[in-house]
């Protein structure tokens, strides 16, 4: 059995598997651009009530790794709080503060380091305040995030894989699953191998044509 | 008329300006020459109302602005783009293309923009590479753009800092004596430079800065024939380089 006759086969499994997981990212990606963009507005904003805490976390979070902290999520601290949440949603929580904190600090970031003398510019040549957020810091912010948002959400797809490891039935678990039954473990793996490319391509992709279209070179020599 | 009267300004216990009186008519150039860290762009940057004195008043054609003031609180009435500044290091916005950062804000105040800034292509030799990117310039290419957006904004009065400094001798020529224009056109001009022989010759008033006062002042003739021993002192380690 190859590995176009196993896709075809157990398309079904491998389809459920893939749902999952882009269920997974959707909300992932969702929560971290909105809220972890809104965070890093704030953060930039009111540096020491929400910047400093928002860092501290941040940093701290950063010092744990993703699998220990999801582990930690789903056996002890629901044993600890006597419930037992599913597990699909342990992963999407979890995976969802990792990316909304990791894309504050990008924003953070980013507005922090905005060069002031652009702004200044505005000023003395007469721009209004919508003209200067919307024709000059937008513009330049999104340059500046955009490269290192998109490929964190790349990597926040990939890291989707761990949540197999707490019985979330994501498209890693279907393959495990597939491959419990007939153990073919190479065609299986390379059929997965197939379906992330299938996935991530595309998505590398449209990161690849924005960081060209929007982030060219703007050094000034 | 742009009047300054009693500025004065410290960063920490350091005093920058101590009591700075200077008036700057339309239609006028002033120079400001002096040595490195004597308060000439502190000077401009106050004047420009960027960056606030701790004491003193700012008039603008009859609007006073006193101080010290909240640099929080906006200033009312706005003094931009009636008065403008072009800086040392330019500040083109580097994802506009330089039609786009002189267009941007020329549409805000100036209704006849489209038209003139094709008068301001022409006069400025702009032609080849205005819809170029501002990395994509020369250096000479990006002063000339920089001038040509305060220039269409119709100020009353530019602040230059030291626009010329990153120029060979060729292309600050060009630049200056574009600045021939804006007497032309009754701007008075507030010029931050190093180049004594452009004051000599252009200057109707120029003030010699040193340890934050103006240590001299009056029109070019000062630079031929100075009063102060300090003056003195510098136009010969000038004379002594250029």
């Amino acid at each position: 059995m190859g590995v176009w006759d196993i896709l075809i086969n157990y398309y079904p499994a491998f389809l459920s598997g893939l749902g999952v997981t882009l269920e997974l990212s959707a909300i992932i990606w969702f929560c971290g651009i909105v809220l972890g963009g809104g965070l890093g507005v704030l953060g930039s904003r009111y540096r020491l009530a929400i910047g400093l805490p928002t860092r501290t976390v941040s940093f701290l979070l950063s010092g744990v790794p993703i699998l220990v902290f999801l582990f930690w999520l789903h056996y002890p601290a629901q044993a600890m709080m006597g419930v037992v949440i599913d597990p699909f949603y342990t992963g999407a929580f979890t995976l969802a503060v990792i990316n909304i904190f990791a894309v504050a600090d990008i924003v953070r970031g980013s507005l922090n380091d905005f060069p002031q003398q652009y702004l200044t510019a505005a000023r003395v040549t007469g721009l209004t305040r919508e003209q200067t957020i919307l024709k000059i810091q937008l513009p330049l912010i999104f340059r500046e995030v955009l490269p290192p948002l998109l490929l964190l959400q790349v990597m926040m797809l990939h890291t989707t894989l761990f949540t197999s490891l707490i019985s979330v039935e994501e498209i890693f678990r279907a393959a495990q699953r597939i491959n419990a039954q007939i153990y073919r473990p190479v065609e299986i793996y390379t059929a997965l191998g197939v379906f992330f490319l299938m996935v991530c391509l595309p998505v590398n992709g449209f990161a690849l044509w924005l960081k060209h279209t929007y982030t060219r070179d703007m050094s000034e020599h | 008329m742009l009047s300054v009267r009693g500025l004065h300004k410290s960063f920490g216990d350091k005093a920058v300006l101590r009591g700075i009186d200077l008036d700057i008519a339309p239609g006028t150039i002033t120079c400001a020459v002096g040595p490195s860290g004597t308060g000439k762009t502190t000077l401009l940057r106050a004047l420009g109302l960027l960056d606030f004195p701790d004491s003193g008043s700012i008039t603008l054609d009859q609007v006073q602005y006193d101080f010290p003031r909240d640099p929080k609180t906006p200033i009312t009435p706005s003094p931009w783009p009636r008065m403008t500044t072009v800086f040392q290091s330019l500040f083109l916005w580097p994802h506009l293309t330089l039609r786009e950062n002189i267009m941007l804000p020329a549409r805000n105040c100036n209704p006849d923009a489209e038209r003139d800034i094709e008068g301001l292509i022409r006069l400025f030799e702009m032609a080849g590479f205005i819809d170029h990117f501002p990395n994509q310039a020369s250096i000479g290419q990006r002063q000339r753009v920089a001038l040509a957006r305060a220039l269409i904004l119709n100020p009353s009065y530019i602040l230059l800092d030291e626009i010329t400094s990153a120029l060979d001798v060729e292309q600050t020529a060009k630049i200056l004596t574009k600045l021939g224009h804006l007497k032309e056109r009754n701007i008075g001009v507030f010029l931050i430079t190093h180049q004594i022989g452009f004051a000599r010759r252009m200057a109707d008033q120029v003030v010699f800065m040193d340890g934050g006062v103006i240590a001299e002042k009056g029109s070019a003739e000062i630079l031929a024939k100075p009063q102060t021993a300090r003056l003195q002192q510098f136009l010969s380690m000038v004379e002594m380089v250029y």
